[in-house]
């Protein structure tokens, strides 16, 4: 075996290893230690400062027993429930209407585009402001019109769905621009024979669109759901994690378990158990959204 | 008819775009009791809360800041990344496709996991409070390896055959046969790498402290969470103004670039 | 030759990086060789008392120079100071303590026990009464910080607006408190809003806000108590259901707003009552428009409660570290940062209350109090402060409360009495954890 590998490694393009060496170092440095030792950190009890205490499982039964660690889940949940199809329905919409023969269709991309490349500290401060029930913009829109004021993020029932509403106004600009990718892909002819058999417009929508852009759908659904447990600017600036806890994402808790209260294996505990979330619920959207 | 609503539907849809970005710049001209107003013109445009924002926070030193440790990172990302993907597009060695495989795993391995003991190893290496922390742990990215893989891959072998006959060594055929040809890939990465760097805050709210080394988006952050903005309005509107115009105004000359490299990263990612 | 290249460039590049971040740090770990190291918190006005109190001793004790050194800025002095024990890297003589993260310093092992000085207790019951002396008392008996200023948080109230709905000063008791909010939470111009709010306290669940509205409120209604005895939770009794509920019925009857207000509306005046500490002075002179009048009164106490009306006093403390190289010589500095040079030039540059007996009364600081008669608010008031307890994770305690609060007060959840006796079950269940 060790000749075999020796013979092989002889015959290699032996700078190979060395123009590859960074990429080995770094992972080493940055994947894999911290890989292994987030294994560790989840059995002891660390400050940084203080020297670290082995507590066995104990950060898991605290995991177990923990209702702000579930009411993060539960929030995300909220979060991807309203922000996916918010998110689907307009970029496709959108992507639909760009995808006819217009003038300015360059203008508009750019125009949706916009909030996706501004950060996201911009976007979060600048809606603060559009959400402020006393003065906000939205608000003055809603008085204007004669309709009640709706207290946008001082209401447990409405912070997160606001939230996913921002979030949607600033990602769905990526998806429109994926989607637009998917239509130009569809091939003509798929439209000319329906037209021949006398479909409606809807039908082909339905029976031919949405099924061609079933890769870009998953797409979106991954990167949403990625982003939904990676929620952390927005409500760390605009809401703080409240009102009461419903705005509190998986992020903000690990931050705050981390950085605010120095419970260093916990907060690893935390980060573990959050990736083999996401990783599970990834695994699954796949499978449905595939099959379908 | 239907052209028309085409076009209602899209200007309506561009307007709740553009006008929250127009409304912030308008506000934050503002004096402050007018803020609370839809209209974007006022007679009372100053460059008043610009004045106080520059007066409580070190923003110069946070915009140096900012694009010292995105253009460290970019050209990297770009040198390495070229280098790696090089490599294990157009050399034969034993080992190549496990690096492969391992690249690919290290990209759905989400960050959730990485964090904590990263910052551990930050503090450990005494890299809080230094450029290093912002800088060294970005230098490389699996995503622009696989990328120039990608691209490396559709590079003609005779291109490269040609160059060693003249005597060209592998370093040399990267970087004076393949890069000038590779400008789309490298436009990709070098975007990607920036704005993702640019506007990342999680990071620096995390590894630095000092006031002086802070990032834009962090200071930024900061400012308008920590109460150093006295609840000035004004001050904080003008600070994510300043926070966005930078990146708004490359946007503008090369947005095209943006959108194409967005699109291909998501796509491929 | 193209194998060097490769090495090489790295290398430059990390040379380049570790040249241009170093300039930026350490300055703080250069210790002088001889004398000691003093940090002071970082704003303009401790920094400039500190420079001019240092410079006096300098040329007193030139065989001990003192360095003057701020803390940074932008982080909390906790961290510093936490990292700093870790590292060895202390200061010899720190005047920001909090006493709310006293236990951790001490489980670090990084502070000198000052009532092993011969003349500790003599030089500090001089000037801290007894029983305030004892809050400061460690775990284990001991003392590791030198009781300095306190910043009392009371009331303070908008004359204007006050007078306008006809309600007197000063309001002593819960229902007074209420039934004035009555009288000025209305629509006096008729354009259908309302003009002002009683009261405005920020609504985003930060463990600090409570120190600012449950904390005061708690320990003036249980008569000066902290959350701790003897390590264990007591503050769920009545005091805190009182406090609960007085808070709960000023949302609920919307005296205060449940909004996030932006700007300063106390000092636009659209609030009758703000709950502050003596900063606010400071702050009222410097950007409040010309014909802003205020006054300041105790912070209210339940309808049943008799007996003298205490606060939080948010103290900040001096430490001596113990890898100081002159213990003698720190005591000497540190009992010259309280003496009553020190206070005076306090209270005249910093507007902050020294923990100090008798402050009306000495001498030293009659001209003080007469150029600025609202601070006699606060000197009256200081000797019925209280800080926090010195317990592990105060700040996660805290948290906790808040949480409660938000649900209880705020949102009207829950009734006090099970808020209460859930964030006394969360607590210790987190003690328990973090064992």
């Amino acid at each position: 075996m060790l000749a075999y590998v020796k013979q092989k490694i002889k015959k290699s393009d032996k700078i190979g290893y060395l123009m590859s060496l960074p990429y080995l170092v770094s992972f080493a440095l940055f994947v894999a230690f911290p890989l292994g030792f987030s294994f560790i950190l989840i059995f002891h009890k660390w400050n940084v400062i203080t020297p670290m205490r082995w507590v066995g499982l104990k950060n898991f039964y605290r995991l177990f027993h923990d209702v702000e660690f579930f009411r993060a889940i539960y929030n995300t949940v909220v979060f991807l429930i309203i922000h996916i199809p918010l998110q689907i329905v307009f970029a496709l919409v959108i992507a639909v209407l760009l995808n006819q023969k217009i003038k300015l269709r360059g203008f508009f991309r750019a125009v949706f585009f916009m909030p996706v490349i501004v950060s996201g500290v911009v976007i979060t401060i600048l809606w603060q402001q559009l959400y402020a029930y006393e003065t906000g913009v939205l608000n003055l829109i809603l008085t204007q019109l004669g309709l009640p004021k709706i207290p946008w993020i001082n209401d447990p029932s409405w912070a997160m769905p606001s939230i996913a509403i921002m979030a949607t106004w600033k990602n769905v600009g990526l998806y429109i621009v994926l989607f637009l990718v998917g239509l130009q892909n569809i091939p003509k002819y798929l439209y000319e024979s329906a037209e021949l058999d006398g479909a409606t417009a809807w039908q082909k929508f339905w029976y031919i669109t949405v099924p061609s852009l079933n890769s870009t759908m998953v797409l979106v659904v991954i990167l949403s759901t990625i982003g939904g447990f990676s929620l952390f600017i927005e409500p760390f600036v605009m809401t703080g994690g409240g009102p009461m806890n419903s705005t509190l994402s998986a992020m903000l808790y690990i931050y705050n378990q981390a950085f605010y209260f120095g419970h260093m294996g916990y907060a690893a505990t935390l980060g573990f158990f959050f990736a083999f979330i996401i990783f599970i619920v990834v695994l699954i959207q796949k499978r449905v959204v595939e099959r379908k | 008819m239907k052209r028309f609503y085409l076009y209602l539907v899209l200007t309506v849809a561009g307007i709740t775009f553009i006008y929250p970005f127009l409304w912030m710049i308008a506000a934050s001209l503002k004096p402050e009791i007018e803020i609370g107003s839809l209209g974007l013109w006022s007679k009372n445009f100053s460059l008043e809360s610009y004045r106080l924002v520059v007066q409580k926070i070190p923003i110069w030193r946070a915009l140096f800041n900012s694009l010292f440790v995105s253009s460290c990172v970019t050209v990297s990302v770009i040198f390495f990344g070229s280098i790696v993907g090089y490599a294990l597009s157009r050399l034969n060695f034993w080992g190549r496709n496990l690096i492969l495989g391992v690249i690919l795993f290290t990209m759905v391995i989400p960050f959730q996991i990485t964090l904590i003991p990263m910052y551990i190893l930050m503090v450990k290496f005494s890299w809080v409070d230094t450029y290093l922390s912002l800088i060294v742990p970005g230098m490389i990215t699996a995503f622009s390896i696989l990328l120039f893989r990608q691209f490396f891959l559709d590079i003609p072998q005779d291109l490269i055959d040609a160059a060693r006959i003249d005597g060209c060594n592998d370093l040399t055929i990267l970087f004076r046969i393949i890069w000038p040809i590779s400008k789309p890939v490298i436009i990709t990465v070098g975007i990607i790498t920036f704005m993702t760097s640019w506007n990342d805050v999680l990071w620096p709210l995390i590894v630095i402290r000092n006031e002086k080394l802070m990032t834009m988006p962090q200071l930024v952050t900061i400012f308008a969470v920590g109460g150093q903005a006295e609840a000035q309005l004004g001050a904080m509107l003008a600070a994510a103004t300043l926070l966005a115009i930078p990146i708004i105004l490359v946007y503008a000359f090369f947005q095209r670039y943006f959108i194409e490299s967005m699109a291909t990263s998501g796509l491929k990612g | 030759m193209k194998f060097k290249i490769f090495l090489i460039l790295p290398i430059i590049a990390w040379l380049l990086l570790t040249a241009c971040s170093k300039g930026q740090q350490g300055k703080a770990e250069a210790k002088p060789r001889r004398g000691l190291t003093y940090w002071c918190a970082s704003n303009p006005q401790e920094y400039k008392l500190a420079k001019e109190l240092v410079k006096a001793w300098n040329q007193r004790h030139p065989e001990i120079p003192v360095k003057l050194q701020t803390l940074p800025a932008s982080q909390s002095s906790e961290e510093v100071l936490l990292a700093a024990i870790a590292g060895k890297t202390t200061p010899d003589i720190c005047s920001n303590m909090w006493p709310g993260a006293m236990d951790e310093f001490i489980a670090a092992g990084g502070l000198l026990r000052l009532d092993t000085f011969p003349d500790f207790r003599s030089y500090v019951t001089e000037r801290v009464m007894e029983d305030q002396l004892k809050t400061f008392q460690a775990k284990d008996g001991g003392y590791y910080q030198l009781p300095w200023k306190t910043n009392p948080i009371m009331v303070f109230y908008n004359k204007k607006i006050f007078r306008k709905a006809g309600v007197q000063p000063p309001l002593v008791t819960y229902s007074q408190f209420l039934s004035a909010a009555q009288k000025i939470v209305q629509d006096f111009d008729g354009d259908g809003q309302i003009d002002h709010w009683m009261l405005y306290r920020d609504i985003k669940p930060i463990w600090w806000q409570r120190l600012f509205d449950y904390y005061p409120f708690y320990i003036c209604a249980s008569g000066g108590r902290t959350l701790f005895e003897a390590d264990s939770i007591v503050f769920n009794n009545q005091a805190s259901v009182k406090v609960f509920r007085f808070f709960q019925t000023m949302y609920r009857r919307g005296y205060m707003p449940v909004t996030q207000f932006q700007g300063d509306q106390f000092l636009a005046e659209r609030l009758a009552t703000q709950i502050s500490g003596p900063w606010l002075v400071a702050h009222i002179q410097k950007f409040a428009p010309a014909d802003f009048e205020y006054g300041i009164m105790p912070i209210p106490k339940p309808d049943d409660y008799q007996g003298a009306v205490y606060t939080y006093g948010d103290p900040k403390n001096i430490s001596i570290f113990n890898n100081t190289k002159h213990p003698r010589a720190a005591w000497q500095f540190a009992k010259w940062l309280i003496s009553r040079h020190a206070d005076q030039r306090l209270l005249e540059i910093c507007d902050q209350i020294p923990m100090r007996k008798n402050l009306l009364s000495d001498s030293s600081f009659i001209a003080y109090f007469k150029a600025k008669p609202q601070m006699k608010m606060f000197a009256l008031q200081a000797p019925f402060t209280r800080g926090v307890d010195g317990v592990a994770d105060l700040k996660e305690i805290f948290n906790i409360i808040s949480q409660e609060y938000e649900a209880s007060v705020i949102y009207g959840r829950r009734p006090p009495e099970e808020a209460i006796e859930r964030a006394a079950k969360r607590v210790k269940v987190i003690r328990e954890w973090n064992r």
